[in-house]
């Protein structure tokens, strides 16, 4: 009952706090936005994608106008590419880079010059497209050369067939966009990044509750009540933890209406809850060392930093010698169960340093506040 | 001079202060994460390859292969792709299990097809439920082209004799730096010299909000010394707080290798930016009541300082836009890159830089000048702008 009244506070306190929900709508922006940026950036990257919302004509590639019924302009029109047909090839030069992606030139011997802009956000595409056509062209040449009956060259332009079989038929999975770049950096990066968001707030509102009550001259007095330093820190953090778990679900569930469907949420769940505790731990020991909410914002500040360091930079680098600890990374974990339909009960032992390391620091951290009360003469 | 012993003053409570080099010194160990996160991009870029800021997860998706020859096995991206060696009796079942992303068959003739000119037909598994698949299959499709490329050059080489088959060569001129390359190399590098003026904000909360939140606001105004130097002297202790940070870093970076031309431009620059920074920070920590609603309102004010620099900045590295010299970010990414520029395109951030100081400072000296302001009770900020702009009688 006691832990009851205390948590009942807290809570009151947390959802009267106009900044905190404010920083919960400010969330929804960040999540809404990462979506827009993935989904515009996997179109960007993707020529499939780029065909499909007809953005691709609009890529310019210069050529000179003697080639415009030569099989290379076909080839190049065939990859959905804008060609420009110059009067003058040499005007070309002045053109690269402001108009034109790129530009081909076709020497009378057949040999081709490719000049590109690679400092264009549609450069990798362009040349993907470019590179596709040439070598098409290239194949196309040596085949004129040798003669050969079209029943073979149609076989050696098409040694490999691909036959794609769908098993699991019946069950789809509902993803915004079917994109390579899309899945990675959603899985890889924005899903981890969105469910960790609302923690990173909690360890700010455990000082802020924690500092700004010593601030208030309050602290004292609800130390001085019959409720032991044990249950006073965890009436304190129940509310903040089950405030960020719950924005953790809701943003879980939002990505999921957004087309990023989350599998194995339930350990995705037990992960956050022992990251949450490390975060909350981490806010209860800065609470401790410094004597004001301005030191607090400094402190978290700095160690949220070093925390996204350790928890993102492995999502990004590949670090040959760390190739083994980073497997145990939660966000590592996390991306591997969020994309994963199946349950690999191995990673409940990948899962073991998560919990041993946030155990041990909110365990000390605990114990350091029963010890010193938070109180320091 | 009574200015400078506001200066003087705030200076020398910062420096000593034993929290304040505990800050200060951890600040430098991000800055140093940053290097070292900075320059493993910078050393796992490969140019010819080309750049991608993708997140690089090995093994992030899977795939069984049944590749007796070897003729694709050995094309996949193990970088990416997880490979297992088909085992038929598991392989199937695991993939339904979603435990793999797919499984690829090659037909075990597959090395007798290509000696006969058979066109070889692969089997690609996909469990549909897998977000993964997506990812397997643009692998697999890259290698198969490159798989394709190699058996077609393989069967024209004995089908046409060398003499008449025509080589095509190709030659590419690159023009320009690849965008994720220049937005590594110039973007992260303008940032973390950027950085540091964003870090001193609760010094500049402290030094007006604190005044007010420790009841010492009144005896400073007692003081004889006007608003403008209690003002402008809390404000150059904070700029020469940064000035000295940004030394150090600058000087860190230099000697990590990491490139900058015109490093005293550079940093006069970024310091010279520091200043109309600071005198925004100081108009709402002069309007605001306590600690957290400056921090509110510093959190937003950022957001749109950062916008105001960085998208301008973009906009140059991407389209090198004429109208992006606006943000002081665009001339030191200029500065630091040894790019010739005329002193016309300077002189746009410069005016900015002054513009905007002049105002902020101004705004926060009226302020704080302004008793119920510093005593309450607080005017609206709507009302403050109708006295500002003289349609209500008021301090202003």
């Amino acid at each position: 009952m006691k832990l009851l009244a205390l948590s009942k506070k807290e809570a009151q306190d947390i959802l009267t706090n106009k900044i905190y929900l404010l920083i919960v709508i400010v969330q929804i922006f960040i999540i809404l936005g990462s979506f827009g940026l993935g989904i515009a950036s996997s179109i960007v990257t993707d020529p499939e994608l780029l065909d499909r919302y007809g953005v691709a004509s609009s890529l310019k590639v210069g050529i000179s106008e003697d080639l415009k019924y030569s099989s290379i302009a076909d080839n190049l029109k065939e990859q959905n590419l804008n060609l420009s047909f110059l009067k003058d090839i040499n005007e070309a030069d002045e053109l690269l880079g402001s108009q034109l992606v790129a530009v081909i030139r076709v020497s009378p011997e057949g040999d081709i010059l490719l000049q590109s802009d690679t400092s264009n956000v549609f450069y990798p595409v362009v040349f993907e497209k470019i590179n596709t056509a040439i070598q098409k062209y290239k194949l196309e040449r040596k085949l004129e050369a040798g003669g050969l009956s079209s029943d073979l060259i149609q076989k050696i332009e098409n040694p490999v067939v691909l036959n794609r079989i769908t098993v699991n038929s019946g069950k789809y999975t509902d993803l915004a966009l079917n994109s390579s770049y899309f899945v990675e950096i959603m899985y890889g990066f924005i899903v981890p990044f969105v469910l960790l968001l609302p923690f990173f707030l909690a360890s700010n509102i455990v000082t802020d509750s924690i500092v700004g009550e010593r601030e208030r001259k309050t602290f004292e007095i609800l130390l001085m009540t019959p409720y032991s330093s044990t249950l006073v820190i965890i009436g304190k953090i129940l509310p903040i933890f089950t405030f960020s778990m719950i924005q953790s679900i809701l943003w879980l569930i939002l990505l999921d209406l957004l087309g990023v469907p989350i599998y194995n949420a339930l350990i995705l769940m037990g992960i956050m809850i022992f990251v949450g505790l490390a975060f909350i731990g981490l806010g209860i020991l800065i609470s401790m060392c410094v004597d004001s909410t301005k030191e607090a914002n400094s402190a978290i500040t700095l160690v949220l930093m070093f925390a996204s360091f350790i928890l993102f930079i492995p999502l990004f680098m590949k670090i040959p010698y760390f190739e083994n600890i980073i497997n145990f990374i939660p966000t590592v974990l996390m991306v591997k169960m969020a994309s994963s339909p199946s349950f690999e009960p191995s990673v409940l032992f990948s899962l073991v340093p998560t919990i041993l390391i946030s155990t041990l620091i909110f365990g000390l951290t605990v114990k350091y506040f029963r010890h010193e009360r938070a109180i320091r003469l | 001079m009574r200015l400078l012993k506001i200066t003087k003053w705030e200076l020398k409570n910062t420096l000593w202060s034993k929290k304040f080099i505990m800050i200060f010194i951890l600040q430098l160990g991000v800055l140093i994460l940053m290097m070292t996160f900075f320059n493993s991009f910078i050393t796992g870029i490969d140019s010819e390859k080309g750049v991608s800021l993708s997140p690089s997860l090995s093994g992030f998706a899977s795939i069984a292969v049944s590749d007796n020859n070897t003729i694709l096995v050995n094309r996949i991206n193990k970088e990416v792709l997880n490979i297992e060696k088909m085992d038929y009796k598991n392989s199937f079942a695991r993939l339904k299990d979603g435990k793999i992303t797919t499984v690829i068959v090659i037909p075990e003739n597959s090395q007798k097809k290509v000696k006969r000119f058979q066109t070889i037909s692969v089997k690609l598994y996909l469990n549909p439920e897998d977000p993964k698949q997506a990812v397997v299959l643009k692998e697999v499709n890259s290698s198969l082209e490159a798989l394709s490329a190699s058996i077609s050059e393989q069967w024209i080489d004995s089908l046409i004799p060398s003499g008449k088959s025509a080589n095509t060569r190709v030659k590419e001129e690159k023009k320009g730096e690849s965008l994720p390359l220049q937005l590594i190399n110039k973007m992260m590098m303008v940032v973390l010299l950027f950085l540091p003026l964003f870090l001193f904000g609760n010094m500049v909360v402290d030094s007006i909000v604190g005044e007010k939140e420790r009841k010492t606001g009144e005896i400073l105004i007692a003081m004889p010394l006007s608003h403008s130097d209690i003002i402008i002297g809390k404000n150059m202790a904070i700029v020469l707080t940064i000035a000295l940070q940004l030394a150090i870093w600058i000087l860190i970076l230099l000697v990590a290798g990491f490139n900058i031309e015109n490093p005293l431009l550079v940093y006069i620059g970024v310091v010279s930016t520091s200043v109309p920074i600071i005198g925004i920070t100081s108009a709402v920590a002069a309007y605001s009541k306590n600690y957290k609603e400056a921090g509110i309102g510093l959190s937003f004010i950022y957001i749109i300082i950062v916008g105001f620099l960085i998208v301008p900045a973009l906009a140059y590295v991407s389209n090198g836009s004429k109208w992006s010299n606006i943000s002081p970010m665009t001339m030191i990414i200029r500065l630091f890159s040894g790019e010739n520029t005329p002193a016309i395109d300077f002189l746009i951030p410069i005016f900015s830089i002054v513009v905007v100081s002049l105002v902020s400072y101004l705004i926060s000296i009226k302020l704080f000048k302004r008793d119920d302001i510093v005593f309450g009770p607080r005017p609206g900020i709507f009302r403050l702008m109708l006295d500002f702009l003289g349609i209500k009688k008021g301090s202003f």
